[in-house]
C-alpha cells in the first residue's frame, strides 16, 4: 500500500507539472484553433530565465526570498518569447491553411532550442548551454526529503503541487470573474461575432499566448528544481506529454488541462510500478503516455471533460 | 528575392529618361571590362579560391565571371544590335540585364572579400580582380539606365521547332550535370558559395528574361524527354567523378533522402495528411534489413535473400503505416499530426528498448546493430569497386545506381497515382472532405492507402539504407528527421516531383558542403520553415494547385493557372 | 390530427414504383428536434418539392436521407433495402445531392469536379493506377468522357478546362448537378439549385431539372421560390418547425390556409421555432 502512495505522489508531482504546461496548449487551441508546438520551448525559456536571472543577481546564494524574483525573471522571458513568436510568427498566418501555422510552430520550436543552444554561453558570467546545467537550489523547496510513513515526499514536489493549486484558483478567477476573461471566452465561441461587439480579438489572443507562458515558467522553475539541472532539450518531452494531458482533459477546457495533467501523471506512475514483465518500469512509461494519447485521440477525441471543438479539418 | 532587391535599386523615372541614352554604352563597357579583367590575375596568393593568379590563363571562378558577362552582352545586343528583330519581343532583356549586373556585382563583391579573407587583406587583390569588379559596377549601373523593354509577347505563342526545343532541354541537362559535378568538387566554402551566387545569377536572369517562363512550357510540351534526360544525367554523374567516392557518399545520402522524401510527398502533397513520424518507416525498413543481415549483431536467424529482405521491410513498414493511419477515420487536421509524432516517438522509444532486459531482444537497444555487410545481389557484391568503360566506380557509386532506380520507381509511383482516379481523390479530399464523402469518395480508404503507399516505399529505401550506412541505430530516426522531410517538401513545394527532389537536394548538400555552417545548420532550419511558411509557403517549385490553396484570394492567380492548365491539356 | 395521419392520406396515386421510402425519421440535437416524425415517398420520374420557412428543417432532413447525419429515429429505404447511414453508401446505392452552400473542389476544374463524381462507379486500384494496364486507360478514358458528356448535358460543355472557383454562380450550381450525375443517380437532391441565380438562369434552372427527370432520375428539389416549385413539381411537402405540415399537389398544396399562415405568420409565437436556425445551417 505504501508502494501505492508513494506512485500516486510521485503521478501528483509528474502531473502537477505536465498541468502547469497544458494549460498553455488548451488556452491557446480554445481560441486560435492552434496546436501551439513550440508552446515547450515557452516552458524551456522560463527555466532558462529563472536561472538567468539567478546568475546575475544572486549566484551561490541559497535564500528562499530568491525564489519569487527568479520565478519573475522565468514569467518574463517566457512571456515575451511568447508574444513575440505569435506577433512574429502565427499572426500572419491566421487565414492562411491549417499547414501553415503547424510547420511554422514546428520551425520556431527548433529555432529557440538551438538560439539557446548555441547562444547562451554567449552571455558573459553564463555556462555552455550544450551540455545540463546545474540549476541552483533554494532553501524550504529543496533540501533533504520529507518522510510521512515510508512515503518519500520532495519539497520540490510540494512546491509544484503547491503552484498547480494557487495557478488554478488565479486562473478560474481571471476567466470567469474579470471583464478580459470573459472576453476570451467570447472569443473562443466565436471571433467574429465578438469582434463585432467591440472585443479586441488580437488583444485577447495574446493575453492567452502571455497567461499560457505565465504557467509555462513557473513550471519551468519547479521542473529545475525537482531535477536539479535543466537542458535546451527539456521542452520536447515536456511538450509532448503536456499536449497530452491537454487533449486527455478535452483540448479547449482548462479545467480539463489541469484534471488531465494529473491523471496522466498518476497513470506514468503507476505504469511504472503495477505494468508486470518486461514491459512495465520506467523505460516504456513514455511509450504508455503517447498510447494513451493515440487512444484518447481516437476513440473520445474529445477528451475526459469535454471540448468545445473537436472535428478540425 | 532578386526581384525586391532589383526593385529596389530602381532609378526614378526621371533619371532613366535623362540619362537613359548612357545606359547601353555603360553595360558593353562594363561587359568588356569583366572579360578583360577575368583575363588577368585576380589574387596574389595562388592558393585561395582554387588558382586565380595567373595572367591570361582563367581559373575556374574566373570563367564564370566570363559566362555571366557572355550572358550579358547577348542580352545587350538584344537591346540594340543584330540580335534585336530575332529576340527582341520575346526575351525582356533589360530586367534580366539588371539582374545580370546586380548578380555579378554580388559575384565580384564576393571574390574580393573572399581573396581578402583567405590571403589575409585586401592587398592581395590583384589588378584584374579590380578590373572586373569596375566592370560589374558600370553593367550595374547601366542596366539600371537602360528603359524597360515595350511590349512583349506572350511567351507561351512562342513556337520554335520541337527539335530545338529538345535541344534546349538537353543543353539544360548538361548544363546541370557539369554544374553539380562542379559544385561537388569545390573543396573551399568560399569557391562553392561563389558557384552558388553564380548558378543564383544564371537563374534570377532566366526568370527575369522570360526564359525559365518559356522552357516551364517547353517541357511540359516535351514531358516525357526532359524525365528521360533527366535520368540520363543522373545515370552519367558517377562517370564524372573519377572514382572518388567522397563525393558519390554526399550523393548516396541525397539520394536516400530525396526518395524518402517523394514517399511522405504522397501522404502530405497529395493526400494532404501531415505526418511528423514518418521517419519511423524508413527506420523499420532499416531494422528489418539489419536484422536479416548477416552481421554478427543480427537478431534474427533467417538469411533470405535481398529481394525478400526489401519486400518484408516495406510490408513492415505499410502495416506500420496501416496502423498509423487508422486512426484517420476518427482523427483529422492538427490532431493526426500529433497521433503521427506519438506514433514515431513510439516507434523510436520500441527500438531503444527492445535490448533483451527491458524487452525481448530484437534491436540491441540504443547499441543498434552495426557491422552490416555490404549488399550482395547475386554475384554482385556492392563493397567492391568496377571498372566501366575504364571509369572505376566504387562502393558508394554502386549505390548510388540502386537508389537512383528506387528512387525513378518512387516518383513513378507518385506520379502515377496522382494522374488518376486516387489522385483525383486525394485532391478532392484536400478540397472538401464531407463533399468528397457525399460524391461517393471513399475518403479513409484513399488516406489510408496514403499512408500504407507512403510507408512502403519508405521502408523500401530503408532496407537498403541500412547496408550502405553499414549500422542501424534509434538516435538515426528521432523527430528531426521527419522534420527535416517535411521540410524538403515543404521548401520544394509540396505535391511537386522536381521541387522536392531539389529541396532534398538544397537540405542534404548544403551543410555537407559548408561545413563551417553545420554547427548553426538547425538554427538556420528553423527559421527557414517560418519564413518559407510566412513568404512562400508553396515552396520553390510551386505545384499550381498547392499554390490556389495557399492564397484562396488571389484571382488572378487564378486565372493565369487556369490558362496554364488549358496549355496542357491541349497540347 | 397528427402529421403522420396527413402523409397517410396522401399517398401518391401515379403508379410508379418507390424509390425512396422514408418513414417516421426523427432528427435531435440534444433538447432540440430540428426533424420530427416526417414520412416521404419519392417514386420514379417525379418531381417532388420540399418547402417551407427558415429553419423548418429541410436541410437537416436531407442530410438524414443522405447519411450525412445518422437520424434519432426513423428508417430510410432506397429501392426497397434499407440505407446505411454513410454518405459514401448512400451514393452507391443511387442517391445523390447537391448543397444549399455550394461546395465545389474550387481548386479543380469543372472536369475534374465532375470526374470526381464518377469515382464510385469506377475501380481503378493503386496497382492498377501504377501499372496503366489497358483496362486502366479504357476507365480513364471512358471517365472522361462521360465527364465531358454531362457537362454538355447541363450546358458547360465549354467550361470543362475552367476552374470551378473561376465559374460564375449560376454555372457552379450546374457544375454541382453535373457532379452529383456523375455518380449514377435514381435520385436526385437539390438543396436550393436555384439560390442567388437572376430570372433568365432560373428558367434554365427549370428546363435543366426536366431535362434531368425525363432521363429517368426522380428528383427532389428544396426551394424557396415558390413560383419555381409551383410549375416543377408533381408534388409538394411543407415542413414547419420540423414536421410535416401539408403534403399533395402543387395546387392543393399553394391553396392550403395553413401553408400561408406558415410562412406570414400568425404572431410573436412563430418567430422562434424549436428548430429555428440550427436545423437549417448546414452542419459542417
Amino acid at each position: 500500500m505504501d508502494q501505492f502512495f508513494q506512485q500516486l505522489i510521485n503521478g501528483l508531482t509528474l502531473g502537477s507539472l505536465y498541468a502547469l504546461i497544458a494549460v498553455g496548449y488548451t488556452v491557446v487551441y480554445g481560441i486560435v484553433q492552434l496546436i501551439n508546438f513550440a508552446h515547450g520551448e515557452v516552458f524551456m525559456i522560463g527555466a532558462f530565465g529563472a536561472l538567468s536571472t539567478y546568475l546575475l543577481l544572486f549566484d551561490d546564494q541559497t535564500q528562499v526570498w530568491i525564489l519569487p524574483i527568479m520565478l519573475i525573471g522565468a514569467i518574463a522571458a517566457s512571456v515575451i518569447t511568447a508574444v513575440l513568436m505569435e506577433r512574429v510568427a502565427y499572426r500572419p498566418l491566421r487565414n492562411a491553411p491549417r499547414l501553415a501555422p503547424l510547420i511554422t510552430a514546428i520551425g520556431i520550436s527548433v529555432f529557440l532550442q538551438e538560439a539557446v543552444r548555441l547562444f547562451y554561453d554567449k552571455i558573459p558570467g553564463f555556462p555552455s548551454a550544450k551540455q545540463r546545467i546545474p540549476f541552483p537550489q533554494i532553501d524550504v523547496v529543496t533540501g533533504p526529503a520529507i518522510q510521512i510513513g515510508d512515503v518519500t515526499i520532495q519539497r520540490a514536489g510540494i512546491f509544484t503541487m503547491a503552484a498547480l493549486a494557487v495557478c488554478s484558483a488565479l486562473l478560474w478567477y481571471f476567466v470567469n470573474r474579470t471583464r478580459l476573461g470573459r472576453g476570451m471566452q467570447a472569443v473562443s465561441q466565436d471571433p467574429d461575432t465578438a469582434s463585432l461587439m467591440g472585443i479586441n480579438v488580437d488583444r485577447i489572443i495574446v493575453v492567452a499566448f502571455a497567461m499560457g507562458a505565465v504557467l509555462a515558467a513557473i513550471a519551468g522553475v519547479s521542473q529545475g528544481l525537482q531535477n536539479s539541472n535543466i537542458d535546451f532539450r527539456m521542452g520536447f518531452l515536456a511538450g509532448l506529454k503536456a499536449f497530452t494531458a491537454a487533449v486527455l482533459g478535452g483540448i479547449g477546457n482548462i479545467q480539463g488541462a489541469v484534471v488531465g495533467g494529473l491523471v496522466l501523471g498518476v497513470v506514468e506512475a503507476m505504469a511504472i510500478e503495477y505494468i508486470p514483465g518486461q514491459f512495465g518500469g520506467s523505460s516504456w512509461k513514455d511509450v504508455w503516455a503517447f498510447v494513451i494519447l493515440i487512444l484518447v485521440l481516437v476513440f473520445r477525441p474529445q477528451g475526459l471533460l469535454g471540448a468545445r471543438v473537436v472535428d478540425r479539418a | 528575392m532578386n526581384e525586391r532587391i532589383t526593385e529596389r535599386l530602381k532609378l526614378p523615372d526621371s533619371v532613366v529618361q535623362k540619362y537613359g541614352r548612357f545606359g547601353w554604352p555603360l553595360g558593353l563597357a562594363g561587359v568588356a571590362l569583366v572579360i578583360v579583367g577575368a583575363f588577368l590575375s585576380w589574387s596574389y596568393d595562388p592558393d585561395v579560391l582554387g588558382d586565380l593568379s595567373l595572367n591570361l590563363y582563367p581559373g575556374g571562378l574566373q570563367i564564370l565571371a566570363i559566362i555571366i558577362a557572355l550572358v550579358s552582352l547577348a542580352l545587350l545586343l538584344i537591346v540594340r544590335g543584330p540580335l534585336k528583330p530575332r529576340f527582341g519581343p520575346w526575351v525582356d532583356a533589360a530586367l534580366g540585364l539588371r539582374a545580370a549586373g546586380t548578380w555579378l556585382l554580388i559575384y565580384m563583391a564576393l571574390i574580393v572579400a573572399g581573396i581578402s579573407a583567405e590571403a589575409g587583406g585586401l592587398i592581395n587583390v590583384n589588378p584584374g580582380g579590380w578590373v572586373a569588379l569596375l566592370g560589374a559596377l558600370l553593367l550595374f549601373a547601366g542596366s539600371r539606365l537602360i528603359a524597360p523593354s515595350a511590349e512583349l509577347r506572350d511567351l507561351s505563342e512562342a513556337k520554335v521547332p520541337s527539335s530545338l526545343e529538345i535541344l534546349v532541354i538537353a543543353v539544360m541537362m548538361a548544363a546541370i550535370l557539369f554544374g553539380a559535378a562542379y559544385a561537388l568538387g569545390r573543396e573551399d566554402a568560399w569557391s562553392f558559395v561563389l558557384f552558388l551566387v553564380f548558378a543564383g545569377g544564371l537563374i534570377a536572369i532566366g526568370v527575369r528574361t522570360g526564359f525559365v517562363t518559356w522552357f516551364g512550357h517547353s517541357s511540359i510540351r516535351n514531358r516525357k524527354v526532359l524525365t528521360l534526360a533527366a535520368f540520363v544525367v543522373a545515370f552519367f554523374f558517377p562517370f564524372t567523378q573519377g572514382g572518388s567516392d567522397a563525393n558519390m557518399s554526399i550523393a548516396t545520402q541525397v539520394l536516400i533522402f530525396a526518395a524518402t522524401a517523394m514517399g511522405l510527398n504522397i501522404v502530405v502533397g497529395l493526400a494532404g495528411l501531415l505526418d511528423l513520424g514518418y521517419v519511423a518507416f524508413l527506420g523499420a525498413g532499416a531494422y528489418v534489413a539489419a536484422m536479416l543481415s548477416n552481421s554478427a549483431f543480427a537478431t534474427i536467424d533467417w538469411k533470405p535473400p535481398f529481394v525478400v529482405v526489401m519486400l518484408c521491410g516495406a510490408g513492415v513498414a505499410a502495416t506500420l503505416g496501416l496502423i498509423i493511419g487508422s486512426p484517420t477515420l476518427r482523427v483529422s487536421g492538427d490532431y493526426l499530426a500529433i497521433v503521427t509524432l506519438g506514433f514515431g516517438e513510439i516507434f523510436r522509444l520500441s527500438m531503444f528498448n527492445l535490448d533483451g532486459t527491458n524487452g525481448p531482444l530484437l534491436t540491441n537497444g540504443p547499441n543498434g546493430i552495426p557491422a552490416i555487410p555490404d549488399l550482395e545481389i547475386g554475384s554482385f557484391n556492392f563493397g567492391d569497386t568496377h571498372e566501366v568503360l575504364g571509369i572505376e566506380l566504387a562502393r558508394f557509386s554502386n549505390y548510388y545506381f540502386l537508389l537512383l532506380a528506387l528512387l525513378a520507381f518512387v516518383i513513378l509511383v507518385f506520379t502515377r497515382l496522382n494522374n488518376s482516379r486516387i489522385g483525383r481523390g486525394w485532391v478532392a479530399i484536400r478540397e472538401d472532405e464531407k463533399a468528397a464523402e457525399a460524391m461517393g469518395v471513399n475518403t479513409f480508404g484513399l488516406k489510408l492507402l496514403a499512408f500504407a503507399v507512403g510507408a512502403f516505399l519508405a521502408g523500401l529505401a530503408g532496407t537498403i539504407k541500412a547496408h550502405q550506412d553499414v549500422a542501424v541505430s534509434p538516435d538515426q530516426y528521432i523527430f528531426l528527421e521527419s522534420a527535416f522531410l517535411l521540410a524538403a517538401i515543404v521548401l520544394g513545394g509540396m505535391g511537386t516531383v522536381a521541387g522536392v527532389l531539389l529541396g532534398a537536394t538544397i537540405l542534404k548538400l548544403l551543410p555537407e558542403k559548408l561545413r563551417f555552417f553545420s554547427e548553426y545548420r538547425l538554427l538556420f532550419f528553423g527559421l527557414l520553415l517560418v519564413l518559407m511558411m510566412r513568404f512562400r509557403p508553396e515552396g520553390l517549385v510551386a505545384s499550381r494547385r498547392r499554390q490556389l490553396e495557399f492564397h484562396e484570394e488571389d484571382e488572378e492567380l487564378a486565372v493565369a493557372v487556369e490558362s496554364e492548365l488549358a496549355e496542357e491539356v491541349g497540347k | 390530427m397528427t402529421v403522420t395521419d396527413v402523409v397517410r392520406d396522401r399517398t401518391p396515386e401515379s403508379g410508379g414504383a418507390p424509390v425512396l421510402e422514408a418513414t417516421g425519421v426523427t432528427m435531435r440535437f440534444g433538447g432540440l428536434v430540428a426533424v420530427n416524425n416526417v414520412s416521404l415517398q419519392v417514386v420514379e420520374g417525379e418531381i417532388l418539392g420540399l418547402i417551407g420557412p427558415n429553419g423548418a428543417g429541410k436541410t437537416t432532413f436531407f442530410n438524414c436521407l443522405t447519411g450525412m447525419y445518422k437520424p434519432t429515429g426513423g428508417e430510410v429505404r432506397f429501392m426497397g433495402t434499407p440505407l446505411p447511414p454513410k454518405p459514401r453508401a448512400v451514393v452507391r446505392a443511387g442517391m445523390a445531392r447537391t448543397f444549399q452552400n455550394i461546395r465545389l473542389f474550387g481548386n479543380m476544374t469543372a472536369l475534374e469536379n465532375v470526374m470526381v463524381g464518377r469515382y464510385c462507379r469506377t475501380s481503378s486500384a493503386a496497382v492498377t493506377s501504377v501499372l496503366r494496364g489497358p483496362k486502366f486507360r479504357r476507365e480513364e478514358a471512358a471517365t472522361r468522357q462521360r465527364a465531358q458528356e454531362l457537362l454538355d448535358f447541363v450546358g458547360l460543355g465549354r467550361t470543362a478546362e475552367h476552374l470551378a472557383r473561376n465559374l460564375s454562380y449560376g454555372d457552379q450550381r450546374r457544375l454541382e448537378i453535373a457532379r452529383a450525375l456523375a455518380t449514377d443517380p435514381q435520385l436526385l437532391l437539390l438543396d436550393e439549385p436555384t439560390a442567388g441565380m437572376n430570372p433568365q438562369e432560373t428558367d434554365q434552372a427549370k428546363d435543366l431539372v426536366f431535362k434531368i427527370r425525363d432521363s429517368g432520375i426522380a428528383v427532389v428539389v428544396i426551394e424557396h421560390d415558390m413560383r419555381f416549385i409551383f410549375n416543377l413539381c408533381d408534388r409538394v411537402l411543407c415542413l414547419v418547425r420540423g414536421e410535416t405540415l401539408v403534403e399533395g399537389t402543387p395546387g392543393e398544396v399553394q391553396s392550403d390556409p395553413r401553408v400561408i399562415e406558415a410562412y406570414i405568420g400568425t404572431g410573436g409565437d412563430d418567430d422562434n421555432g424549436p428548430a429555428d436556425g440550427a436545423a437549417e445551417e448546414d452542419r459542417s
